[in-house]
C-alpha cells in the first residue's frame, strides 16, 4: 500500500469516531469497533488461509479460548485484562499447536473438515464444562474504575465513553497485529508460508518442514483470534460459549479476506471496512419493516461472495487499481 | 447391555437416512471432487419442500419426494451453471468460498422467505404411525423411522446402481478418473459435471424430506448435516459409494451410543473424533479403495 494511503487511512482510522461520539451516535462507533474487531481477525486469518493456503473453517475456536481463559483469570485472581491477554494469547498458542500437529498430515478440503472437527468437538465442551460455567456463561465481575489510569489498566470505561474507548484499544491491538505480521511477511517466514502454499512437494525439497512451518502459520492465526477475543470479552461483559464459539467469528473474517484479497496484507481490512457495514445500515434502513431482522443483508453477503469468487478470485485489491488511476490522472492532463 | 443394543439398532435406522444425505455429496465431493459447503442447505430446502407441500397441498410429506427430486435437480445443475463451472478449473479456495457465498445465500432467503421460526410437517403417514414399535428379540424398533431408512435404502441402492452398472454411471467415473481423455471418448464433462450436481442435490433434498417428518424444518438446519455429511464421506472412503453406506450406519450408532452415556451435546462430537481419528490413521477412509 502506497504510504500515502496508508497515512491517509490511518488518519481516517484515527480521528472518524470522534466527531461521531461528539454527535451522539456512539452506535456507529460500535459498528466502526466491529469493523477493526474483524479487519484484525481477517488479517489473523489471512496467515493460515491466504499465506500458508491451509484453509482454517474453525479459528473462532481461539476467539472463545482467548476470551475464557482472559474471563477466568478476572473472575477468579482479578486479574488484568492486559495480563489475561497475555495468558489467553500463550494459551491459545499451546492449545492451536498441540491440535494442529496431528491434523497438519491432512491436506486441502481434508484439513478444512478437520478444523471444522475440532470445533464441533468444542462446542459441546464449552456447553457442559462446569470451570466455564457451561452455558450459563462467565459473567466479568462489575466494579467502577477507580481513575482514568485504572479504566486503561482493567478496561472499564464509565457509560458512553466505552464504544469510544474500546475503539481505540481494538484499533491499538490492530495496529500491533499489522506490524507484527509485517514483519512475518516479509520475513523467512512469510517466505516458507507461500513456497508450501504454492508447492509443498516443492518446499519439502528444499528443506522446509511443511507440518512444522503450518503449525506455526496456524499458531500466528490463533494469537491473533485469541487477543481479539479478550477484548471482546472484555467488551460484551460476558463470555457464552454459543456467542464466542458462533460460526460467524471464523466465517466473516473468512468473507472479509476473500472480499478484498486473500493473501494480501491490507485485504482483509479492504473487505472489512466494506462488508461489516452492510449488515449494520442495511438493519438501520429496513427499520422495523417486514423484512427486519430476515437476514437480507447476509443475503447480500452471500451474493457478493458468490460474485467475488466466480469473477474476481483473487479479491477487490487484485483489480488493476493503479493502471485504473493512472488512466483517469492521464485523462485530466 | 440391552440399553447398549436398543441403542445401536435406533443409530442403525438412522444411519440409512445418513446415508441418503451423505451420497449426495459422495458424488459431488467424493467422485467429482468439488467442494460444497451449502449440502445441508439443500437437505433444509428439501425440508421445506415437503413443509410446504403438506401444509399447503394437505398431502402426505412422503408424496413431496418426486417433485422435490424433480425441482432440486434443476436446482443442483443450475448451481453447476452459474456457479461452480466458473470456479471449477480455478483454486481450490475460489470453490470453497463459491460455495459458502452460496450457503449465506440460500440459508437466509429461507430466512427471508419462511422466517427462523421451527415448522412441524404434521398429519404425514409416518407421524401417524409414531409410538408404533416393531418387537424383535427384545427390542425395539421405531416403525417410522424403519420405513423412511427403508426408503432410504431403497434409493441408495438405486443410485449405486446407477453409478456402478449404466453407460452413464461409466461416463461419470471416467469424467472423474479424466477430464481429457472422457472427452476423447465423445463425453461431455461440463454436462456430466452439471448432472453429478442435479443428481447431488436430488438426493440430498429427497434425504431432506424424509427427515422433515422427524425434524423441525428451519434455515439454520443444514449445516451440522453439511459438517455430518463431510465426515461421513470422508470416513467411507473418497469415491466409494457403498463405503458411505457402511460410514453412515456407522455415525448413527456412534451417534446413538454416545447419548446413552453422555449427555446429548456430545452426540456429534464423538462422530468428529472419529473422523479425526481415522482421518489420520488411515487417510483413504475405512473402506476407500487406494
Amino acid at each position: 500500500m502506497p504510504a500515502l494511503a496508508l497515512a491517509a487511512a490511518a488518519l481516517i482510522a484515527l480521528a472518524l469516531p470522534i466527531p461521531l461520539q461528539v454527535a451522539g451516535y456512539s452506535y456507529f462507533v460500535t459498528v466502526a469497533f466491529l469493523v477493526i474487531l474483524n479487519a484484525m481477525l481477517g488479517v489473523g486469518w489471512n496467515v493460515i488461509g491466504g499465506w500458508a493456503g491451509q484453509f482454517d473453517f474453525g479459528p473462532n475456536v481461539f476467539f472463545a479460548v482467548g476470551a475464557y481463559v482472559a474471563a477466568l483469570l478476572a473472575v477468579h485472581l482479578a486479574l488484568s485484562p492486559w495480563l489475561g491477554l497475555v495468558a489467553g494469547v500463550g494459551a491459545a498458542v499451546v492449545i492451536c499447536a498441540v491440535l494442529t500437529w496431528p491434523i497438519t498430515q491432512l491436506r486441502g478440503h481434508y484439513f478444512a473438515i478437520a478444523t471444522v472437527a475440532i470445533w464441533m468437538i468444542a462446542q459441546p465442551i464449552g456447553a457442559t464444562w462446569e470451570l466455564i460455567n457451561g452455558s450459563r456463561g462467565l459473567f466479568l465481575p462489575l466494579r467502577p474504575a477507580t481513575g482514568p489510569l485504572d479504566a486503561v489498566v482493567s478496561l472499564r470505561f464509565p457509560g458512553r465513553s466505552k464504544a469510544l474507548a474500546f475503539y481505540y484499544v481494538i484499533l491499538v491491538l490492530f495496529a500491533v497485529t499489522l506490524v507484527l505480521l509485517r514483519m512475518v511477511d516479509r520475513s523467512k517466514l512469510g517466505f516458507y508460508f507461500r513456497a508450501i502454499r504454492d508447492d509443498q512437494e516443492g518446499a519439502e525439497g528444499i528443506g522446509i518442514d511443511s507440518r512444522l512451518y503450518k503449525v506455526i502459520a496456524r499458531s500466528i492465526t490463533a494469537a491473533v483470534f485469541a487477543a481479539a477475543g479478550v477484548v471482546y470479552a472484555f467488551w460484551a461483559l460476558a463470555v457464552f460459549p454459543e456467542q464466542v464459539l458462533d460460526l460467524n467469528w471464523s466465517t466473516f473474517p473468512m468473507m472479509a479476506t476473500v472480499v478484498g484479497g486473500i493473501g494480501s496484507l491490507w485485504g482483509p481490512v479492504v473487505g472489512a471496512v466494506l462488508l461489516i457495514p452492510i449488515s449494520q445500515l442495511m438493519g438501520a434502513t429496513l427499520g422495523a419493516g417486514p423484512l427486519a431482522g430476515r437476514g437480507i443483508d447476509l443475503v447480500v453477503y452471500g451474493v457478493i461472495i458468490m460474485l467475488v469468487a466466480a469473477l474476481r478470485p483473487n479479491g477487490l485489491l487484485s483489480l488493476p487499481w493503479r493502471a485504473w488511476g493512472r488512466r483517469l490522472v492521464g485523462r485530466r492532463r | 447391555m440391552t440399553l447398549v443394543l436398543q441403542a445401536v439398532v435406533n443409530g442403525l435406522e438412522m444411519g440409512l437416512v445418513y446415508a441418503l444425505v451423505a451420497v449426495g455429496l459422495a458424488i459431488i465431493w467424493g467422485l467429482m471432487e468439488m467442494i460444497n459447503f451449502a449440502h445441508g442447505e439443500l437437505l433444509m430446502l428439501g425440508m421445506f419442500g415437503a413443509w410446504w407441500f403438506s401444509t399447503t397441498l394437505h398431502l402426505d410429506p412422503l408424496l413431496a419426494i418426486p417433485p422435490v427430486a424433480l425441482v432440486m435437480f434443476g436446482v443442483g445443475r443450475l448451481i453447476y451453471t452459474l456457479l461452480m463451472r466458473r470456479v471449477q478449473r480455478g483454486e481450490t479456495f475460489a470453490q470453497i468460498f463459491a460455495t459458502i457465498g452460496l450457503f449465506f445465500f440460500l440459508q437466509n432467503s429461507a430466512v427471508a422467505a419462511f422466517t427462523s421460526d421451527y415448522r412441524f410437517v404434521e398429519g404425514g403417514l409416518l407421524s401417524r404411525l409414531s409410538g408404533i414399535n416393531l418387537h424383535l428379540a427384545g427390542l425395539s424398533v421405531g416403525l417410522p423411522l424403519l420405513i423412511a431408512g427403508a426408503l432410504a435404502l431403497v434409493l441408495f441402492l438405486a443410485l449405486y446402481l446407477l453409478v456402478e452398472r449404466t453407460e452413464f454411471g461409466l461416463a461419470l467415473q471416467a469424467t472423474s478418473e479424466d477430464r481429457e481423455a472422457a472427452m476423447l471418448v465423445g463425453i461431455r464433462p461440463q454436462r456430466m459435471f452439471a448432472v453429478a450436481w442435479g443428481l447431488g442435490a436430488a438426493l440430498v433434498a429427497v434425504a431432506g424430506a424424509i427427515l422433515a417428518n422427524f425434524f423441525a424444518a428451519y434455515p439454520q438446519v443444514g449445516f451440522p448435516f453439511t459438517v455430518l455429511a463431510y465426515a461421513i464421506v470422508a470416513l467411507g472412503g473418497f469415491g466409494s459409494i457403498l463405503g458411505t453406506l457402511l460410514a453412515a450406519l456407522l455415525v448413527g450408532v456412534v451417534q446413538s451410543v454416545t447419548v446413552v452415556y453422555l449427555p446429548p451435546a456430545f452426540k456429534d462430537a464423538f462422530v468428529f473424533a472419529s473422523y479425526l481419528l481415522i482421518g489420520l490413521l488411515r487417510p483413504q477412509g475405512l473402506f476407500g479403495k487406494f
